[in-house]
C-alpha cells in the first residue's frame, strides 16, 4: 500500500535518495514514483539537499577508453558523421535520411510546401526553406516550419503541427532557431496546437533565420523561458534544408 | 544560465561537441562518486560510461526547473552504483567496510571540515552539524558510501533498529533544518 501520510513519504523518499530502501522497496518506490509528481518532487528536494555531500569528494579523472566507448556507444556510425561534425545538429543517429526519404514523411513535406506557396511573402514556388522536426523520442515527425528564405519585411514562418498535438496546462511551447557553430539558440515564438499557423519573426532575425542550422521546440512554463534559452525538454527538433 | 545549463540545452538538440565538453567538465567529479560507493576503478569507469550514455539519451528529459544539471547527473550515477553494489557478487570484503567506518567515525576530522568548506553547501553542512556524531555519520555511509542499514550494523556493532533510527532521526532533523534555513 503506497502510504498516504506526508511524513512517511518525504522519510520514503530521503530513504530512497540515500540508497538505504533497497531490494523489493526500492523497486515498489520506483513503480509508485512513476505515477506520483508529487513523490518524485519530494525525491528532487531530497536530491538537492544530500547532493552537497558530493562536493567534498575529491575529483577522479577517467582513463581515455571511457569516452572512447561512450562515443562509439552515442554514434553508431562515426565516419559518416565526421563529415558533419562542424554543423549543429551534426548526429547521425540523431537526423536518419533513411526516415526523411520514407514515403509518409516525403507525402507530408510535400503536401506542405505546395499549400505553403499559399498567399504570404513566399516569393514563389522556386525556393523554400523547410524544417521537419522530429519527436526525439519517437523519431516521428510532429512539427513542420517552412518560409521563403527571399522576400521583405517580417518574415512568416508557416508551422504544421502533425498529429493530434496536446498541450498540458500552464505550458507553453517555444520555437528556437539553432544557429550554426556554437551560438545559443535563438527563441522564435510560440507555437499552439493548431494544424495549421503562422509565427511571425522579427525582420531582423531573417538573415539568422536564413542562416539557421536546425529548429528545435521545448517545452516552457507558461510565457516562455525564464532563462532565455531552451529551460525544459527538448520535444521536437530537426535541420534546415532548403528546397 | 551558468555554463552546464547551457551544455545540457545543446546537449537535448544533439550537439555532440556540447556532450563532449559535458563530460570533460563533470566526468571527474562523477567518477569520484561512483568509485566511493563501488570502491573499484573499473567497475566506477563502467558505471560512468553507462550513466553518459543514459545522460545522452535521456537528456531531452531534463528539467532545468526541476533540478541541476549536476544534481540530475549525480543521481544517475549513484543509482546506477547503488544498483551494482547490491548484487551479491560485487559486495565488499569485510575489511574494506570497517576502514571506511572508521574514517566516518564521529571525532575523524576530515569529510565534514571539506563539507564546511565547499562552495554552495554550507546549509547542508551547517545542518549536518546541528546531527549527532551517530546520525551524521550514519547519513554519510549509506549516502556517500552506498552502505546498507545492515552493513552499518555490522560494522558498527549496533542493532539493525539502532542505526535504522539513527537515519530516520538524522534525516528529519536535516530536514527540519535546512527548511528553516531556506525559508
Amino acid at each position: 500500500m503506497k502510504p498516504q501520510n506526508p511524513e512517511t513519504r518525504s522519510i520514503l523518499a530521503a530513504e530512497y535518495v540515500l540508497g538505504t530502501l533497497h531490494g523489493q522497496a526500492r523497486r515498489r518506490f520506483e513503480h509508485w514514483m512513476k505515477s506520483d509528481p508529487a513523490l518524485r518532487r519530494e525525491v528532487g528536494r531530497w536530491e538537492a539537499r544530500l547532493n552537497p555531500l558530493c562536493d567534498t569528494l575529491p575529483a577522479v579523472q577517467p582513463g581515455p577508453a571511457v569516452w572512447k566507448s561512450i562515443e562509439a556507444r552515442i554514434n553508431p556510425s562515426r565516419e559518416a558523421a565526421a563529415a558533419e561534425k562542424t554543423t549543429w545538429l551534426g548526429s547521425l543517429a540523431f537526423w536518419r535520411w533513411t526516415s526523411f526519404a520514407s514515403a509518409g514523411l516525403a507525402s507530408v513535406l510535400l503536401a506542405f510546401v505546395v499549400v505553403s506557396t499559399g498567399p504570404s511573402d513566399v516569393a514563389g514556388p522556386e525556393e523554400a526553406m523547410v524544417v521537419v522536426m522530429e519527436d526525439p523520442e519517437t523519431r516521428n515527425p510532429s512539427i513542420s516550419v517552412a518560409w521563403s528564405p527571399e522576400g521583405r519585411g517580417k518574415p512568416k514562418l508557416r508551422i504544421r503541427v502533425i498529429g493530434h498535438a496536446e498541450m498540458a496546462p500552464g505550458t507553453a511551447w517555444e520555437l528556437w532557431a539553432l544557429p550554426e557553430g556554437n551560438q545559443p539558440p535563438r527563441s522564435l515564438g510560440f507555437i499552439n496546437t493548431h494544424e495549421t499557423q503562422w509565427v511571425e519573426v522579427p525582420e531582423e532575425l531573417r538573415h539568422q533565420l536564413n542562416k539557421a542550422a536546425g529548429m528545435a521546440m521545448s517545452l516552457e512554463p507558461e510565457g516562455g523561458s525564464p532563462t532565455g534559452r531552451p529551460s525544459g525538454p527538448v520535444l521536437a527538433s530537426g535541420k534546415c534544408l532548403k528546397i | 544560465m551558468d555554463a552546464l545549463d547551457d551544455l545540457m540545452a545543446r546537449c537535448a538538440m544533439r550537439d555532440q561537441r556540447a556532450f563532449a565538453e559535458l563530460y570533460r567538465q563533470t566526468s571527474g567529479r562523477l567518477l569520484a562518486v561512483a568509485l566511493r560507493v563501488v570502491r573499484r576503478r573499473d567497475w566506477a569507469e563502467e558505471i560512468l560510461q553507462e550513466s553518459f550514455v543514459n545522460i545522452w539519451n535521456h537528456v531531452s528529459h531534463f528539467d532545468r526547473v526541476r533540478s541541476a544539471p549536476m544534481t540530475w547527473m549525480t543521481t544517475i550515477v549513484r543509482n546506477r552504483a547503488l544498483d551494482w553494489v547490491r548484487r551479491p557478487k560485487h559486495e565488499t570484503s569485510d575489511e574494506e567496510l570497517d576502514g571506511i567506518v572508521e574514517n566516518w567515525a564521529d571525532d575523524a576530522p576530515g569529510p565534514l571540515d571539506r563539507l564546511r568548506n565547499a562552495a554552495d553547501s554550507s546549509a547542508l553542512a551547517e545542518c549536518l552539524g546541528t546531527l549527532s556524531g551517530q546520525q551524521r555519520q550514519s547519513i554519510a555511509l549509506a549516502y556517500l558510501h552506498g552502505l546498507s542499514h545492515s552493513e552499518m550494523a555490522e560494522h558498527l556493532g549496533q542493532p539493525l533498529g539502532t542505526i535504522k533510527t539513527w537515519v530516520r532521526r538524522g534525516l528529519e532533523r536535516l530536514r527540519g533544518c535546512m527548511d528553516a534555513t531556506s525559508a
